[in-house]
């Protein structure tokens, strides 16, 4: 198989933009991403496109993605819409890599799109949830919050994580996020903010969920002998892991882990043949507060049970041992469904050539890991700097 | 003898004080009631049928398989047309080849079902279940709720030796409208004209007046003194069945109610009368002997509401549609589902003998494409992870229901099966959120309840109550 590497990455501003649509705010991811790749690169290389996006609000149901390719340009190449709700644009990635490393595409385009805030009050809500397990989940009178909630309880009951330790990771999300001028909600909050907000979903508040946003995002991912023509650092798709779980969070053996992630870190670290302590910076799929820390325990960064005490010693501040969501997570920077995933990948760039607002010193190896739902999907990608800017 | 072999009752759990209706209008036409049972937001006159059934075979050593005729009388059926029957007996596990009787229209309907039970072969279940609806201002006030399931049958405890009956053009007495109970409030004739009927039923009967008690038509606390007195009968026999001082007048479930009560205290041998009456006809029934009643702790564990609140509980300040629509689980995929929604039907694994619910798909334990051997859970369990939905937090086919009931818990349970178990989530009912915190491992019980509605379909399915063990029986 041939090895991989990032060539650029790009997105759009995540937040509420009621003058632009999805195919505009791709557009801006599209050029963000070929201003990333630099000279020497035309979009006429791009050979096929997976294009991950949940599709809120309706508008173009079929053939979303086809319809963003021919917008920005890209006339006639094949593009496939990947919808694994929140994990759309992990799983595009993932295709991308793949369609490259088995030698069907030289350059191969990732990305996705969202939408959310244009509706109605009554249409948005219609969309939100529609990615639990619909029979009985959602018929028990849940969204994602109250679903992940239930995990929340679970976890503290268990592990005695505190609504505290929820809290610290919106301080910690939104500190960084204050400094992306890309992130949707560019605020601090404080940890008394944080633990005192209106319940959504006891015990989460407002504090503990994500915002819903629009934006895209876009990467490009390409052979070696693409990306050695290029003037931009070699950083290499070092493994990449993908699972799926029971979409119904009572079909699963656990309320307090999320096996997909288990599962698809464990192929990614096998891959990349690093284990978690050598992981630099990490993009974690913190679509509520509780989702970081499981995260934390399904990826090995910490010990089972221990996520609460991880985040209360600093360990994933910029300047702990491990640091998460630089770029302020779906919490601050914003969580439009299809392009979260490709978003994530879009900070890993920026970290792994030393570029971004939030800087880590110097790290070697990002993992990015997207959730679909509440573990019926997930996947995790590790991208390494090979070496320097030459 | 034939007559009524077992019974149990449903009361809701939320009263309403009459002192409450007088300090907000001034006044109260609730005589003789001090407080009334409101049904929560999710509540209707079937799902608390099903659970007065449900209540009744829980303490039971009849078989479900023997039952061969199911009537229900209700003033207020949850749909203006459609079998509330059907839904009951898919709901409680009932044969499918019974023979089904909706009984309606008129609050003495539930004589018209115990009679005909009474009067057949074979083993007849008949349920008597009913929360009439009045104009707040006025009709509303007595109007309470509550349900009665009897099992009759040969070889009875209490035998149901005569019955009465009487029917005269009444017009102008106690009617429903499209919506909701009315009254011309002729106080006079209504009295003379029901006295008249009641009094005729009894005397159809072969009754005497030595009866030990007595339970007559009562849509409110002070007209069953006065037929007593007309018919010649001391007063004190009432106490036993006079149910309507602290359920409400529910329509034709009150008599059915206080005579399962009264003959709860009654001793062998003994007489208790009890007379219907509604739209003109009344029936009267004599019944001999004592009866195991389950349910009659609903009259002691009781929570009140505040007039806004059972405002708000009942609908009758209005809620909010959303019209974007809801998750869409075909009705076609729900019907498949019922025996899952209803009666908790998990799936056994005949590779590997774990459980999975809903019995569909792969195993998922072993992950194997099995023929999964259907088995119920158990009814009671326990939390694992529970969540307070607020109001950003609920799908929008709950908005609804979520503006009647307030915040409301989602929780998982697990359910015992055999030696193993299985997790079913659910919303709680009948907990005030506020008031109460939910915590992993508590026990809760199931119970039947509207869920949610969409295009003017009810979908009923599994709720879970807190603290039940102590309701389940007397």
């Amino acid at each position: 198989m041939k090895d991989v590497y990032v060539i650029g990455a790009g997105q759009s501003p995540y937040g509420s933009f009621p003058d632009e649509t999805y195919l505009s705010l791709f557009d801006t991811a599209f050029d963000s991403l070929l201003r990333s790749v630099g000279d020497g690169f035309s979009p006429g290389q791009i050979d096929e496109a997976y294009l991950g996006t949940l599709g809120v609000g309706g508008r173009q149901i079929g053939l979303s993605a086809p319809a963003v390719t021919e917008y920005v340009g890209l006339h006639g190449i094949p593009t496939t819409r990947i919808e694994n709700a929140c994990a759309a644009s992990g799983y595009a990635f993932r295709q991308a890599v793949a369609a490259v490393r088995s030698g069907m595409a030289d350059v191969a385009l990732a990305g996705g799109y969202e939408v959310m805030t244009d509706t109605s009050a009554d249409q948005t809500k219609w969309w939100l949830g529609v990615s639990g397990e619909m029979e009985y989940e959602r018929m028990s009178g849940t969204t994602f919050a109250g679903v992940y909630a239930q995990m929340a309880s679970a976890h503290m009951k268990k592990h005695g994580t505190t609504v505290e330790d929820l809290s610290r990771v919106a301080v910690k999300n939104h500190a960084n996020g204050a400094k992306n001028e890309k992130a949707h909600l560019q605020f601090d909050c404080t940890l008394d903010d944080a633990v005192n907000a209106p319940l959504v979903a006891d015990p989460l508040n407002l504090y503990h969920c994500c915002p819903t946003s629009d934006g895209a995002s876009a990467v490009l991912v390409a052979t070696s002998e693409v990306a050695r023509e290029l003037s931009v650092p070699m950083i290499r798709v070092a493994g990449t892991g993908a699972s799926s779980g029971r979409v119904g969070l009572f079909q699963r053996e656990t309320l307090t882990r999320i096996p997909a992630t288990v599962r698809a870190a464990t192929d990614a670290y096998a891959e990349a043949g690093v284990d978690p302590d050598s992981i630099d910076v990490a993009e974690l799929h913190d679509c509520f507060a509780i989702a970081e820390l499981l995260a934390y325990e399904d990826l090995g960064f910490c010990e089972r049970g221990d996520a609460g005490a991880f985040i209360r010693a600093g360990e994933t501040n910029p300047d702990g041992s491990l640091p998460t969501n630089t770029s302020g997570g779906l919490k601050s920077k914003g969580h439009p469904i299809g392009a979260t995933g490709t978003g994530q990948i879009v900070e890993l760039v920026s970290q792994l050539r030393g570029t971004a607002a939030v800087q880590v010193s110097d790290p070697t190896y990002g993992l990015a890991h997207n959730v679909g739902g509440s573990g019926g999907g997930a996947t995790v990608a590790i991208l390494e700097r090979v070496e320097g800017r030459r | 003898m034939r007559g009524i072999l077992e019974a149990a009752i449903y009361v809701p759990r939320w009263r309403l004080k009459t002192a409450n209706i007088s300090e907000t209008w001034g006044q109260s036409t609730a005589k003789g009631i001090d407080e009334k049972a409101v049904p929560a937001a999710d509540e209707d006159t079937l799902t608390m049928a099903i659970e007065a059934v449900e209540r009744l075979f829980s303490n039971s050593t009849a078989d479900r398989n023997d039952v061969d005729h199911v009537a229900v009388a209700t003033t207020t059926p949850p749909l203006a047309e459609g079998d509330l029957v059907a839904k009951l007996r898919t709901a409680t596990g009932l044969p499918a080849n019974v023979r089904t009787a909706t009984l309606t229209q008129h609050t003495a309907s539930g004589a018209e079902a115990l009679a005909t039970a009474i009067d057949r072969d074979g083993l007849s279940i008949v349920v008597c279940s009913d929360y009439p609806v009045g104009i707040p201002a006025t009709t509303d006030h007595p109007l309470g709720a509550g349900a009665a399931a009897m099992l009759i049958g040969e070889d009875a405890r209490t035998a149901v030796s005569s019955v009465g009956w009487y029917s005269l053009d009444a017009p102008g007495i106690r009617f429903r409208t499209a919506d909701s109970v009315q009254s011309l409030g002729i106080t006079n004739y209504e009295r003379e004209t029901i006295i008249t009927a009641v009094t005729a039923a009894m005397e159809n009967t072969a009754t005497d007046r030595s009866i030990d008690y007595a339970v007559l038509h009562q849509p409110n606390g002070t007209l069953p003194y006065r037929i007593a007195r007309s018919l010649s009968i001391d007063t004190k026999k009432l106490s036993h069945g006079l149910v309507v001082k602290t359920i409400g007048d529910a329509g034709t479930a009150t008599v059915a109610i206080g005579l399962l009560k009264a003959l709860s205290e009654a001793t062998t041998g003994e007489d208790t009368l009890a007379v219907f009456y509604g739209g003109g006809t009344a029936a009267a029934f004599n019944c001999t002997g004592s009866l195991n009643v389950s349910g009659l702790l609903d009259f002691d564990e009781t929570e009140s509401l505040t007039y806004a609140t059972y405002l708000r509980q009942r609908g009758y300040l209005g809620t909010e549609q959303i019209t974007g629509g809801g998750a869409n689980v075909s009705l076609p995929t729900w019907q498949r589902s019922l025996d899952s929604r209803y009666r908790l039907v998990a799936g056994r694994c005949p590779l590997c003998d774990s459980i999975s619910f809903p019995p569909d798909g792969a195993c998922q334990t072993c992950h194997e494409r099995v023929s999964f051997e259907h088995v119920p859970a158990e009814r009671e369990g326990t939390i694992v992870a529970a969540s307070v939905i607020g109001h950003g937090g609920a799908p929008p086919e709950f908005t609804t229901y979520q503006q009647r009931s307030g915040r409301y818990a989602a929780v998982i349970v697990e359910l015992p099966v055999g030696d193993q178990s299985v997790r079913v989530p659910a919303q709680l009912t009948d907990i005030d959120t506020d008031e109460v915190a939910i915590e992993i491992g508590d026990t809760v019980r199931s119970t039947i309840r509207r869920i949610y509605e969409q295009e003017g379909v009810v979908r009923y399915g599994v709720k879970f109550t807190p603290n039940m063990k102590n309701r389940q029986t007397d």
